[in-house]
Protein backbone atom coordinates (compact mmCIF):
# COMPACT_ATOMS: atom_id res chain seq x y z
CA UNK A 1 0.00 0.00 0.00
CA UNK A 2 1.53 3.74 -0.87
CA UNK A 3 1.92 5.77 1.76
CA UNK A 4 0.49 9.15 1.79
CA UNK A 5 1.23 12.21 3.32
CA UNK A 6 -1.78 14.57 4.01
CA UNK A 7 -0.49 16.84 6.01
CA UNK A 8 1.54 19.88 4.70
CA UNK A 9 4.32 18.72 7.01
CA UNK A 10 6.22 20.13 9.66
CA UNK A 11 8.44 22.39 7.47
CA UNK A 12 6.65 26.20 7.62
CA UNK A 13 9.23 27.67 5.84
CA UNK A 14 11.29 31.28 6.33
CA UNK A 15 8.32 32.77 4.84
CA UNK A 16 7.94 36.40 5.37
CA UNK A 17 4.67 36.55 4.33
CA UNK A 18 2.77 34.84 6.89
CA UNK A 19 -0.10 32.72 6.69
CA UNK A 20 0.44 31.59 2.92
CA UNK A 21 4.40 31.01 3.72
CA UNK A 22 3.95 27.60 1.56
CA UNK A 23 2.93 26.74 -1.87
CA UNK A 24 2.49 22.94 -2.95
CA UNK A 25 4.46 22.18 -6.49
CA UNK A 26 3.51 19.26 -8.18
CA UNK A 27 5.89 17.01 -10.30
CA UNK A 28 3.60 13.98 -11.77
CA UNK A 29 0.53 11.91 -10.75
CA UNK A 30 1.47 8.48 -10.37
CA UNK A 31 -0.16 4.90 -9.62
CA UNK A 32 0.77 3.08 -6.66
CA UNK A 33 4.80 5.10 -6.10
CA UNK A 34 7.09 4.34 -4.07
CA UNK A 35 7.90 7.12 -1.31
CA UNK A 36 11.16 6.09 -0.72
CA UNK A 37 12.30 6.73 -4.23
CA UNK A 38 11.90 10.75 -4.17
CA UNK A 39 12.26 10.76 -0.29
CA UNK A 40 15.73 11.80 -0.78
CA UNK A 41 16.01 14.49 -3.56
CA UNK A 42 16.29 17.83 -3.36
CA UNK A 43 13.51 18.81 -5.74
CA UNK A 44 13.27 22.45 -6.20
CA UNK A 45 13.44 23.52 -2.46
CA UNK A 46 16.05 21.51 -0.43
CA UNK A 47 14.88 21.01 2.99
CA UNK A 48 11.13 20.10 2.55
CA UNK A 49 10.77 16.09 1.37
CA UNK A 50 9.38 15.39 -1.79
CA UNK A 51 6.07 13.13 -0.65
CA UNK A 52 3.59 11.70 -2.42
CA UNK A 53 -0.21 13.16 -1.84
CA UNK A 54 -3.09 10.96 -2.97
CA UNK A 55 -6.02 11.98 -4.15
CA UNK A 56 -8.65 9.42 -5.32
CA UNK A 57 -6.79 6.51 -6.66
CA UNK A 58 -3.51 8.03 -7.85
CA UNK A 59 -0.94 9.80 -6.12
CA UNK A 60 0.85 13.28 -6.75
CA UNK A 61 4.14 13.69 -6.13
CA UNK A 62 4.81 16.70 -4.35
CA UNK A 63 7.21 19.22 -2.18
CA UNK A 64 6.24 22.06 0.05
CA UNK A 65 7.67 24.94 -1.31
CA UNK A 66 8.31 28.79 -0.54
CA UNK A 67 5.92 30.47 -1.78
CA UNK A 68 7.84 33.67 -2.07
CA UNK A 69 10.29 32.11 -4.59
CA UNK A 70 7.02 31.17 -6.29
CA UNK A 71 5.27 33.48 -7.14
CA UNK A 72 4.15 35.02 -10.26
CA UNK A 73 6.70 38.08 -10.33
CA UNK A 74 9.81 35.89 -8.65
CA UNK A 75 8.86 32.32 -10.74
CA UNK A 76 9.16 34.78 -13.89
CA UNK A 77 12.35 36.77 -12.59
CA UNK A 78 14.37 33.25 -11.88
CA UNK A 79 13.11 30.65 -14.84
CA UNK A 80 14.54 33.83 -17.16
CA UNK A 81 17.60 33.22 -16.14
CA UNK A 82 19.31 30.67 -17.45
CA UNK A 83 20.94 28.92 -15.02
CA UNK A 84 18.19 29.08 -12.64
CA UNK A 85 15.94 27.81 -15.68
CA UNK A 86 18.05 24.52 -16.16
CA UNK A 87 18.61 23.96 -12.62
CA UNK A 88 15.28 23.87 -11.88
CA UNK A 89 14.48 21.64 -15.29
CA UNK A 90 16.89 18.84 -14.20
CA UNK A 91 15.33 19.26 -10.63
CA UNK A 92 12.30 18.78 -12.13
CA UNK A 93 13.67 16.03 -14.37
CA UNK A 94 15.21 14.07 -11.40
CA UNK A 95 12.13 13.55 -9.09
CA UNK A 96 9.91 12.35 -12.75
CA UNK A 97 12.55 10.28 -13.33
CA UNK A 98 12.99 8.49 -9.92
CA UNK A 99 9.43 8.32 -9.34
CA UNK A 100 8.99 7.06 -12.99
CA UNK A 101 11.47 4.43 -12.42
CA UNK A 102 9.44 2.33 -10.17
CA UNK A 103 5.62 3.32 -11.26
CA UNK A 104 3.74 4.75 -14.24
CA UNK A 105 4.21 8.45 -13.80
CA UNK A 106 2.53 11.47 -15.87
CA UNK A 107 5.08 14.23 -16.05
CA UNK A 108 3.26 17.74 -14.94
CA UNK A 109 4.99 20.83 -16.42
CA UNK A 110 7.69 22.68 -14.58
CA UNK A 111 6.10 24.95 -12.42
CA UNK A 112 2.83 23.49 -11.72
CA UNK A 113 2.30 25.17 -8.19
CA UNK A 114 -1.07 24.85 -6.25
CA UNK A 115 -1.85 26.78 -2.97
CA UNK A 116 -1.50 24.23 -0.76
CA UNK A 117 -2.64 20.50 -0.88
CA UNK A 118 -6.27 20.52 -0.89
CA UNK A 119 -6.38 22.64 -3.94
CA UNK A 120 -3.83 19.97 -5.62
CA UNK A 121 -6.16 17.46 -4.61
CA UNK A 122 -9.34 19.61 -5.67
CA UNK A 123 -7.81 20.45 -9.24
CA UNK A 124 -6.17 16.25 -9.99
CA UNK A 125 -9.33 14.79 -8.71
CA UNK A 126 -11.40 16.48 -11.58
CA UNK A 127 -8.91 15.03 -13.92
CA UNK A 128 -8.73 11.80 -12.25
CA UNK A 129 -10.28 9.58 -15.27
CA UNK A 130 -7.82 11.82 -17.47
CA UNK A 131 -5.01 10.69 -15.33
CA UNK A 132 -5.73 7.04 -15.76
CA UNK A 133 -6.52 6.53 -19.49
CA UNK A 134 -3.18 8.56 -20.00
CA UNK A 135 -1.11 6.20 -16.94
CA UNK A 136 -2.42 3.07 -19.40
CA UNK A 137 -0.98 4.47 -22.59
CA UNK A 138 2.62 4.77 -21.20
CA UNK A 139 2.66 2.30 -18.64
CA UNK A 140 5.50 -0.04 -19.82
CA UNK A 141 6.66 2.38 -22.62
CA UNK A 142 9.28 4.79 -23.03
CA UNK A 143 9.83 7.70 -25.01
CA UNK A 144 12.82 8.05 -27.76
CA UNK A 145 13.77 11.18 -29.12
CA UNK A 146 15.54 11.40 -32.46
CA UNK A 147 16.79 14.41 -34.50
CA UNK A 148 17.87 14.88 -37.86
CA UNK A 149 20.16 17.49 -38.94
CA UNK A 150 20.98 18.39 -42.36
CA UNK A 151 24.84 17.82 -42.93
CA UNK A 152 26.42 20.98 -42.54
CA UNK A 153 27.82 22.32 -46.53
CA UNK A 154 31.63 22.80 -46.70
CA UNK A 155 31.75 24.63 -49.75
CA UNK A 156 31.70 28.32 -50.02
CA UNK A 157 29.30 30.28 -51.29
CA UNK A 158 28.31 31.29 -54.74
CA UNK A 159 29.20 35.18 -54.62
CA UNK A 160 32.56 34.05 -53.29
CA UNK A 161 33.60 31.46 -55.91
CA UNK A 162 32.54 33.44 -58.68
CA UNK A 163 34.07 36.44 -58.45
CA UNK A 164 35.71 37.99 -61.09
CA UNK A 165 39.50 38.43 -60.29
CA UNK A 166 39.97 41.94 -59.85
CA UNK A 167 42.14 43.94 -61.72
CA UNK A 168 45.05 44.95 -59.60
CA UNK A 169 44.00 48.69 -59.88
CA UNK A 170 46.71 51.17 -58.17
CA UNK A 171 43.36 52.66 -56.88
CA UNK A 172 41.89 49.43 -55.40
CA UNK A 173 38.84 49.06 -56.35
CA UNK A 174 36.85 46.55 -54.99
CA UNK A 175 35.70 43.80 -56.61
CA UNK A 176 31.93 43.02 -57.87
CA UNK A 177 29.93 45.85 -59.29
CA UNK A 178 33.02 47.65 -60.16
CA UNK A 179 34.61 45.31 -62.29
CA UNK A 180 31.33 46.25 -64.79
CA UNK A 181 32.99 49.71 -64.21
CA UNK A 182 36.43 49.07 -65.13
CA UNK A 183 35.06 47.64 -68.22
CA UNK A 184 33.85 51.10 -69.65
CA UNK A 185 37.86 51.95 -70.69
CA UNK A 186 38.35 48.60 -71.72
CA UNK A 187 38.23 46.66 -75.15
CA UNK A 188 35.16 45.66 -76.68
CA UNK A 189 36.74 42.33 -76.22
CA UNK A 190 37.36 42.74 -72.81
CA UNK A 191 33.60 43.80 -72.19
CA UNK A 192 32.51 40.68 -74.02
CA UNK A 193 34.76 39.12 -71.59
CA UNK A 194 32.98 40.60 -68.95
CA UNK A 195 29.45 39.79 -70.15
CA UNK A 196 30.74 36.24 -70.29
CA UNK A 197 31.64 36.03 -67.06
CA UNK A 198 28.38 38.05 -65.74
CA UNK A 199 26.18 35.17 -67.11
CA UNK A 200 28.73 32.50 -66.24
CA UNK A 201 28.18 34.27 -62.62
CA UNK A 202 24.47 34.13 -63.04
CA UNK A 203 25.02 30.57 -63.94
CA UNK A 204 26.78 29.59 -61.11
CA UNK A 205 24.41 31.64 -58.75
CA UNK A 206 21.19 29.14 -60.22
CA UNK A 207 23.30 26.46 -60.25
CA UNK A 208 24.26 27.14 -56.54
CA UNK A 209 20.27 27.57 -55.67
CA UNK A 210 19.29 24.41 -57.35
CA UNK A 211 21.69 22.82 -55.34
CA UNK A 212 20.64 24.14 -52.30
CA UNK A 213 17.04 23.21 -52.93
CA UNK A 214 18.25 19.93 -53.98
CA UNK A 215 19.62 19.18 -51.10
CA UNK A 216 17.05 20.61 -48.83
CA UNK A 217 14.77 18.07 -50.28
CA UNK A 218 17.19 15.36 -50.05
CA UNK A 219 17.62 16.44 -46.45
CA UNK A 220 13.45 16.42 -45.77
CA UNK A 221 12.95 13.48 -47.36
CA UNK A 222 16.06 11.50 -45.45
CA UNK A 223 13.87 13.19 -42.08
CA UNK A 224 10.92 11.53 -43.45
CA UNK A 225 12.84 7.87 -43.53
CA UNK A 226 13.95 8.20 -40.84
CA UNK A 227 10.31 9.26 -39.40
CA UNK A 228 9.01 6.22 -40.94
CA UNK A 229 11.76 3.50 -39.27
CA UNK A 230 10.91 4.93 -36.33
CA UNK A 231 7.53 4.82 -36.42
CA UNK A 232 7.83 1.05 -37.47
CA UNK A 233 8.55 0.08 -33.95
CA UNK A 234 6.76 2.81 -32.12
CA UNK A 235 3.28 2.57 -30.62
CA UNK A 236 3.33 6.39 -31.19
CA UNK A 237 5.01 9.11 -32.53
CA UNK A 238 4.59 12.92 -32.31
CA UNK A 239 6.87 16.08 -33.76
CA UNK A 240 8.12 18.02 -31.30
CA UNK A 241 9.08 21.94 -32.98
CA UNK A 242 12.24 22.06 -34.70
CA UNK A 243 14.76 24.28 -33.35
CA UNK A 244 15.85 27.36 -34.11
CA UNK A 245 19.54 26.83 -36.01
CA UNK A 246 20.78 29.49 -33.61
CA UNK A 247 20.49 26.60 -30.77
CA UNK A 248 21.81 23.32 -32.95
CA UNK A 249 24.96 25.79 -33.93
CA UNK A 250 27.55 23.84 -35.58
CA UNK A 251 25.38 20.86 -36.15
CA UNK A 252 23.13 22.48 -38.95
CA UNK A 253 19.82 22.87 -39.79
CA UNK A 254 17.47 20.59 -37.62
CA UNK A 255 15.11 19.18 -40.28
CA UNK A 256 13.49 16.52 -37.77
CA UNK A 257 12.40 16.80 -33.89
CA UNK A 258 10.63 13.90 -32.68
CA UNK A 259 9.27 11.69 -29.70
CA UNK A 260 8.59 7.71 -30.24
CA UNK A 261 6.61 6.24 -27.76
CA UNK A 262 8.06 2.46 -27.61
CA UNK A 263 7.46 -0.85 -25.36
CA UNK A 264 9.91 -1.03 -22.85
CA UNK A 265 13.00 -3.42 -23.42
CA UNK A 266 12.88 -2.45 -27.21
CA UNK A 267 15.76 -0.37 -27.29
CA UNK A 268 17.24 -2.93 -29.46
CA UNK A 269 15.20 -2.14 -32.15
CA UNK A 270 15.33 1.42 -31.79
CA UNK A 271 19.02 1.20 -32.10
CA UNK A 272 18.69 -0.95 -35.21
CA UNK A 273 16.19 1.19 -37.09
CA UNK A 274 18.70 3.81 -36.75
CA UNK A 275 21.35 2.22 -37.61
CA UNK A 276 19.57 0.99 -40.57
CA UNK A 277 18.40 4.73 -41.86
CA UNK A 278 21.94 5.78 -41.31
CA UNK A 279 23.22 3.75 -43.22
CA UNK A 280 20.60 4.38 -45.99
CA UNK A 281 21.57 5.92 -49.45
CA UNK A 282 18.96 8.24 -48.69
CA UNK A 283 20.58 9.81 -45.27
CA UNK A 284 23.70 9.84 -46.66
CA UNK A 285 23.50 14.20 -46.41
CA UNK A 286 21.95 14.33 -42.52
CA UNK A 287 23.27 13.69 -38.73
CA UNK A 288 20.88 11.47 -36.75
CA UNK A 289 21.09 11.96 -33.20
CA UNK A 290 19.05 10.09 -30.48
CA UNK A 291 18.74 10.53 -26.92
CA UNK A 292 16.65 8.26 -24.54
CA UNK A 293 14.81 6.52 -22.70
CA UNK A 294 12.79 8.85 -21.49
CA UNK A 295 9.97 8.90 -19.52
CA UNK A 296 7.45 9.57 -22.10
CA UNK A 297 7.18 13.63 -21.42
CA UNK A 298 5.71 13.85 -24.80
CA UNK A 299 2.81 11.10 -24.94
CA UNK A 300 0.85 12.34 -22.08
CA UNK A 301 -0.87 15.04 -23.72
CA UNK A 302 -4.21 13.76 -24.51
CA UNK A 303 -5.12 11.75 -27.43
CA UNK A 304 -4.83 14.21 -30.79
CA UNK A 305 -1.39 14.88 -30.28
CA UNK A 306 0.76 11.85 -30.42
CA UNK A 307 -1.54 10.82 -33.73
CA UNK A 308 0.47 13.86 -35.59
CA UNK A 309 3.43 12.90 -37.54
CA UNK B 1 31.16 9.05 -23.96
CA UNK B 2 28.60 11.79 -22.72
CA UNK B 3 25.63 11.25 -22.25
CA UNK B 4 23.16 13.03 -24.43
CA UNK B 5 26.15 12.98 -27.67
CA UNK B 6 24.09 10.17 -29.06
CA UNK B 7 25.28 11.33 -32.67
CA UNK B 8 27.34 7.89 -33.00
CA UNK B 9 25.03 5.63 -31.50
CA UNK B 10 22.25 4.83 -29.33
CA UNK B 11 23.09 3.91 -26.05
CA UNK B 12 20.46 4.02 -23.18
CA UNK B 13 20.96 6.29 -20.40
CA UNK B 14 22.01 4.02 -17.96
CA UNK B 15 23.83 4.03 -14.06
CA UNK B 16 22.44 4.75 -10.94
CA UNK B 17 20.87 7.95 -12.16
CA UNK B 18 19.00 6.50 -15.25
CA UNK B 19 17.36 9.28 -16.12
CA UNK B 20 20.10 10.61 -15.85
CA UNK B 21 19.42 14.31 -14.96
CA UNK B 22 22.90 15.77 -15.33
CA UNK B 23 23.84 14.38 -18.50
CA UNK B 24 19.98 15.57 -20.04
CA UNK B 25 20.72 18.31 -23.06
CA UNK B 26 19.26 20.91 -21.92
CA UNK B 27 17.10 21.80 -25.28
CA UNK B 28 15.74 17.88 -25.27
CA UNK B 29 14.43 18.65 -21.60
CA UNK B 30 13.05 21.92 -21.98
CA UNK B 31 11.28 20.68 -25.43
CA UNK B 32 9.54 17.90 -23.05
CA UNK B 33 9.12 19.80 -19.45
CA UNK B 34 7.97 23.01 -21.07
CA UNK B 35 6.11 22.67 -24.32
CA UNK B 36 4.28 19.19 -23.40
CA UNK B 37 2.41 18.11 -20.21
CA UNK B 38 -0.91 17.75 -18.95
CA UNK B 39 -2.86 20.62 -19.10
CA UNK B 40 -4.99 20.33 -15.59
CA UNK B 41 -8.17 21.95 -15.60
CA UNK B 42 -8.51 23.39 -19.14
CA UNK B 43 -5.57 26.49 -19.54
CA UNK B 44 -3.80 25.92 -16.22
CA UNK B 45 -0.48 24.91 -17.25
CA UNK B 46 1.42 27.23 -14.79
CA UNK B 47 -0.14 27.93 -12.52
CA UNK B 48 0.22 30.19 -9.69
CA UNK B 49 -2.57 30.62 -6.86
CA UNK B 50 -4.90 29.74 -9.65
CA UNK B 51 -3.41 32.32 -11.73
CA UNK B 52 -2.24 30.97 -15.54
CA UNK B 53 0.82 31.96 -16.85
CA UNK B 54 1.65 29.77 -19.63
CA UNK B 55 1.33 31.79 -22.64
CA UNK B 56 3.30 34.41 -20.77
CA UNK B 57 5.98 32.70 -19.35
CA UNK B 58 6.87 30.35 -21.56
CA UNK B 59 7.96 32.72 -24.33
CA UNK B 60 10.06 34.21 -22.00
CA UNK B 61 11.24 30.53 -20.83
CA UNK B 62 12.18 29.82 -24.24
CA UNK B 63 13.83 33.25 -25.08
CA UNK B 64 16.06 32.80 -22.60
CA UNK B 65 17.30 29.50 -23.84
CA UNK B 66 19.11 31.52 -25.94
CA UNK B 67 19.73 35.26 -25.66
CA UNK B 68 20.40 35.80 -29.31
CA UNK B 69 16.86 34.61 -30.81
CA UNK B 70 13.76 35.80 -29.64
CA UNK B 71 11.55 32.27 -30.26
CA UNK B 72 14.21 29.89 -30.61
CA UNK B 73 11.56 27.16 -31.55
CA UNK B 74 9.45 29.49 -33.75
CA UNK B 75 6.13 28.48 -34.79
CA UNK B 76 4.61 25.20 -36.46
CA UNK B 77 5.03 23.03 -33.61
CA UNK B 78 2.08 21.54 -31.49
CA UNK B 79 1.89 23.77 -28.48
Amino acid sequence: MTQTVDEPGPHQRRGQGGAAATATYVFAVCRDGDPAAVAGLPGQAPGAPVRLLRFGSLEAVVQDVPAAEFGQEALRERLTDRTELERCARAHHAVIAAVAAGAPTVPLPLATLYLGDERVRAALREDERRFHAVLERIAGRVEWGVKVYARRETTGGPGRSATVAPARTPAGAPEGPSAAGAAHAATPGAARSVGRSGRAYLERVRGARQERERRQQAGLDAAEAVDRALRGVAVASRRLRTHDTALTGERGTQLLNAAYLVAEGREREVAEAVEEVRSAPACQGVEVEVTGPWVPYSFVDGGGLDARG
Amino acid sequence: MPVGEHVGEVVPWEGPESGAPIGVPLVDLLDRVLATGVVVSGDLVLAIAEVPLVRLSLNALLSSVNERVAAPWGDGGPL
